[in-house]
């Protein structure tokens, strides 16, 4: 019997061209991707070139005042894009990939965005996470809105209960066909992901493929739930797609809108005003407040003084640059807070929305989400200030630029590292299939189809 | 009895039926409070974005006239930060403004990018989409036409009354407008009030000076949706004539839902970007500092423009040394290299406006078959949430930051002594008022008519789907199979 079973639904023409076409969006997702990583590449080698050029430019024409040179050199650093990023763009294509920041404050320089046609963000991008939580649903539910419906209109349901003693069986064979072809498709995907994109075979991407083969079950038992109330074909659609439009369209963004009313991020913009104060309200200033001020930040330059005849120093500039930096630091912190904040919430309703947390999931799998953006401007932070480390005393020394060694400032990268939260992954998971499948159960013991009538 | 014309009684009869249908009544109300309240929503999130930004332009404003006495090249620095303005009608139709950067820091010598747009602070979640009344009329509503209209024909067909209402004398093109007509008008169920309301927040704005404007493009708006409602009743009742069953009928209308809200948005902005691939940041920035170089670098003291500069000054004013000049000379050399690099950053900036609207020109071109991208533009277009009034608060922030370091140059230029050797000097500050007398920043939104024109084309393609629509009905009312 599920030789027939196999027969019939790859005789239907309907069925292989939903998994036809399942196989050409994922492709194209793919082509997408490996575009996203060879643009990410460019930008890295790009800006390495750049950055080694503009420092022996800048060498060049120095009239060997180093802190001169230090209010202009930057340096970069790469917040590293996986190559499983190519599958689950996420916020990749909002925050840049490298940030390049000199030792001034780094506040203002460290929220430059990429150059991005807006239009073309607000479409969003059609990666293999969009194929996935957006098209596989529509082709599960085609392949399933009428599993008993159809023989029940067509008129075979009487002569399947007359040829089995197990209707349940014919029905779980049926459906179990369809998942089986569902995900042959996933697997060949993410196998030619692999080659094509050059995915290791890290436990990310083992998350990664677990995440997908979950909503797909979910969707699976989504239906064979909506299936169990016995309903007509149409209404069955019906269902199936109002559950679709409220998973991938409605519920999320109603979320984003409580997101933002519930965590408005006003420090975003008031950090901007107080950083920009806090710096050049210093060159107005008596010079020693500004000193202490930093002395007491960096006791270790304690030693070297403002000359005080002279109206500049580099000392004293710097010094008022970190005064831009601190006093924007409450706002910054509070931003980072509510950010995370915001994290939080989604996630925590994301166990009620499987759209939701497998769209998370795949994100933070592939180190494309907001918890990697702000990872890396912690790193760009540290970054920053091991440059102020490295450059401060040799620019209040008046070390000059032609005695320093300037070839080991190559781009440096950072790496986002953390383990696979499994049980965070797949709890939400079993739990809505769970329950899905439960409810089924109950309803088709209900309807007395398990003892196929008598 | 007085005789009604059919079209009017199979309108009635279509109205009657979904209304009779169960759930019907539950999701006309459902629909309406979701569009008031979003359009709520929006408009509260609307006037406290714009107190806001008043708040910090006023803030910005009041530090920069405050500023003490100082040497003017340092108040290029200190600078000045624009906030940008949503329209008045931006609370129907979200469409852009969650990807558009809020702030610019505006200085000398540098043309810094516009930061913290509603993306940059949001996390995966907005990829799904952002409901507005705008996302609920292109998106939502359509569907429900489609799940309305899906059977208008195929049912009479099943059910064999077909055969009695053309035995009764009524025209194929009569059924159909008149099908067409009463699911039109099931429609204006779900969206009449709403809009009507959405019209009556406009009297609510705390500035209105924009209400003459506002009130134009809204009604354009309303009826560009009402056209885009009229094209899907159409569509539905032209595809439930021509299909065998009403199932296949409400498959093909959802492969249609599909196609225009999913499909073909996404390929375009596929096709779009491998045709017209834009720069990097970093690709943009270095190929103007390439350029800028190359005219010449101020901080070059060798450099050959600058040298020729030099040499040209002295003779016309027969001195042998910059500091005898009657005028202050860096100012004069930041003042060239404010012009030229300004002029060098505008080109290439100007070339990369063009790819982005290459771009999208791209999704314009699939607008032709997408009624709901057409829709998307127009609806973006005439709520001012577009890339149109984007790039002229650009335009607009990039100028006012150019007059404002050439104001420090040539306040540096006519009033700061040659002889003074560094901005600390005292006698190199200038009074405050000087810093009064430079205008404050004040956005403006592009004009009713460049509005207009810049969304004619998607209202066309509205218009000719509409024609191509009727024509089509009038062309299809005499193949109606009966059975």
């Amino acid at each position: 019997m599920i030789k027939y079973l196999f027969t019939d639904f790859y005789r239907s023409k309907a069925h292989s061209i939903g998994l036809l076409l399942l196989l050409v969006a994922g492709l194209v997702s793919l082509e997408i991707g490996s575009r996203f990583l060879e643009r990410a590449e460019r930008v890295s080698e790009k800006t390495a070139a750049h950055q080694a050029e503009s420092i022996q430019r800048n060498v060049s024409h120095s009239t060997g005042e180093l802190g001169l040179l230090m209010y202009y050199q930057r340096f970069g650093l790469e917040n590293e894009v996986p190559r499983l990023a190519g599958l689950s763009i996420g916020q990749r294509d909002i925050y840049p990939s490298v940030q390049s920041v000199n030792v001034r404050n780094l506040e203002e320089q460290r929220y430059s965005t990429d150059l991005m046609n807006p239009l073309f963000q607000l479409l969003g991008n059609m990666d293999f996470s969009f194929v996935l939580i957006y098209f596989f649903p529509l082709v599960i539910v085609a392949f399933g809105f009428n599993l008993v419906s159809e023989e029940r209109e067509g008129g075979t349901w009487s002569l399947v209960l007359s040829q089995t003693d197990s209707p349940m069986d014919f029905l779980r064979c049926k459906l179990a066909i369809r998942l089986l072809g569902v995900l042959a498709v996933l697997v060949l995907l993410l196998a030619v992901a692999v080659f094509y994109l050059d995915i290791p075979l890290d436990s990310f991407f083992w998350a990664f493929g677990v995440i997908a083969v979950a909503y797909v079950l979910f969707w699976f038992a989504l239906v064979w739930l909506v299936v169990s109330f016995q309903l007509s074909s149409n209404l069955n659609a019906q269902i199936l797609l109002a559950c679709w439009v409220f998973l991938n369209l409605i519920i999320p963004a109603g979320i984003n809108v409580v997101q933002r009313w519930a965590f408005p991020i006003p420090e975003a913009m008031t950090a901007v005003i107080e950083n920009r104060e806090g710096y050049h309200a210093q060159w107005d200033r008596e010079k020693e407040p500004t000193l202490e001020h930093f002395y007491s930040k960096y006791p270790q330059y304690g030693e070297f003084q403002h000359p005080k005849d002279q109206d500049f120093s580099w000392l004293w500039y710097f010094a008022m640059q970190q005064l831009g930096d601190d006093e924007a630091r409450k706002s910054v912190k509070e931003m980072r807070g509510k950010l995370e904040q915001r994290m939080e919430m989604a996630s925590k309703v994301s166990w009620l929305v499987p759209t939701v947390h497998t769209q998370l999931s795949l994100n933070s799998a592939s180190f494309s989400d907001m918890g990697n953006y702000l990872q890396y401007m912690g790193a760009l932070e540290d970054f920053h200030e091991a440059k102020k480390g490295y450059f401060f005393p040799l620019i209040f020394e008046e070390k000059s630029v032609f005695e320093m060694d300037w070839d080991g400032f190559a781009l440096e990268s950072f790496r986002d590292q953390h383990p696979v939260q499994w049980i965070g992954i797949l709890a939400p998971f079993i739990l809505s299939v769970l329950v899905l499948l439960l409810w089924a159960n109950r309803n088709y013991t209900k309807s007395g189809i398990y003892s196929n009538g008598k | 009895m007085k005789t009604r014309s059919p079209i009017l009684l199979l309108a009635a009869q279509v109205w009657k039926n979904i209304l009779f249908r169960p759930g019907s009544k539950a999701l006309i109300l459902v629909m309406n409070v979701l569009l008031i309240g979003f359009m709520i929503v929006g408009f509260l999130d609307l006037n406290e974005h714009q107190r806001q930004v008043h708040g910090f332009g006023e803030d910005v404003r009041e530090n920069w006239e405050n500023s003490p006495d100082k040497h003017p090249h340092r108040m290029a620095h200190y600078g000045y930060l624009v906030f940008r303005e949503k329209f008045p009608l931006s609370y129907f139709d979200f469409g852009m403004d969650s990807y558009l950067g809020n702030v610019i820091f505006l200085e000398a010598h540098k043309q810094n990018t516009a930061n913290f747009s509603e993306a940059n602070l949001s996390n995966g979640l907005l990829r799904f989409g952002e409901i507005s009344a705008g996302m609920i009329l292109q998106i939502l509503v359509p569907l429900l036409i489609f799940f309305w209209g899906y059977d208008l024909i195929t049912k009479d067909r099943e059910n064999g009354t077909l055969k009695i209402l053309f035995a009764q004398g009524v025209q194929g093109l009569e059924l159909i407008w008149g099908r067409v007509a009463g699911l039109f008008l099931a429609s204006l169920s779900l969206v009449g009030l709403p809009l009507v309301l959405g019209l009556g927040l406009l009297f609510f704005q705390p500035e209105n000076e924009l209400l003459g404007q506002s009130l134009i493009q809204y009604l354009v708006l309303a009826l560009a949706y009402l056209g885009y409602f009229l094209i899907l009743a159409l569509v539905s009742v032209l595809v439930s004539a021509k299909s065998q069953s009403s199932k296949s009928s409400l498959t093909t209308l959802i492969g249609f839902w599909l196609l225009f809200t999913l499909v073909i948005p996404k390929v375009s902005q596929v096709l779009g970007q491998s045709f017209f691939p834009n720069p990097s940041k970093i690709e943009f920035d270095s190929a103007v500092e390439e350029e800028i170089i190359r005219q010449g670098d101020s901080h070059n003291p060798n450099d050959p423009h600058y040298a020729a500069l030099k040499d040209s000054l002295l003779r016309a004013y027969q001195v042998d040394s910059v500091q005898k000049l009657p005028f202050n000379y860096s100012g004069f050399v930041m003042r060239e290299g404010e012009r030229l690099s300004t002029e060098t950053y505008l080109s290439h900036q100007k070339k990369l406006q063009e790819t982005f609207l290459d771009q999208q020109q791209v999704i314009r071109m699939a607008a032709w078959l997408d009624p709901f991208l057409a829709i998307k533009l127009a609806s973006m277009g005439l709520s001012g949430t577009d890339d149109a009034m984007y790039q002229s608060f650009k335009d607009q922030s990039e100028s006012f930051r150019y007059e404002l370091a050439q104001t420090m140059n040539n306040l540096q230029i006519d009033l700061i002594s040659n002889r003074v050797k560094s901005s600390s000097d005292p006698s190199a500050r200038l009074t405050q008022d000087h810093w009064k007398s430079m205008p404050d920043f004040h956005q403006q939104f592009l004009p009713l008519g460049e509005v207009l024109s810049n969304e004619i084309g998607s209202l066309l393609i509205l218009a000719l789907w509409l024609v191509a629509g009727v024509a089509l009905s009038v062309f299809y009312s005499h193949r109606i199979k009966v059975v």
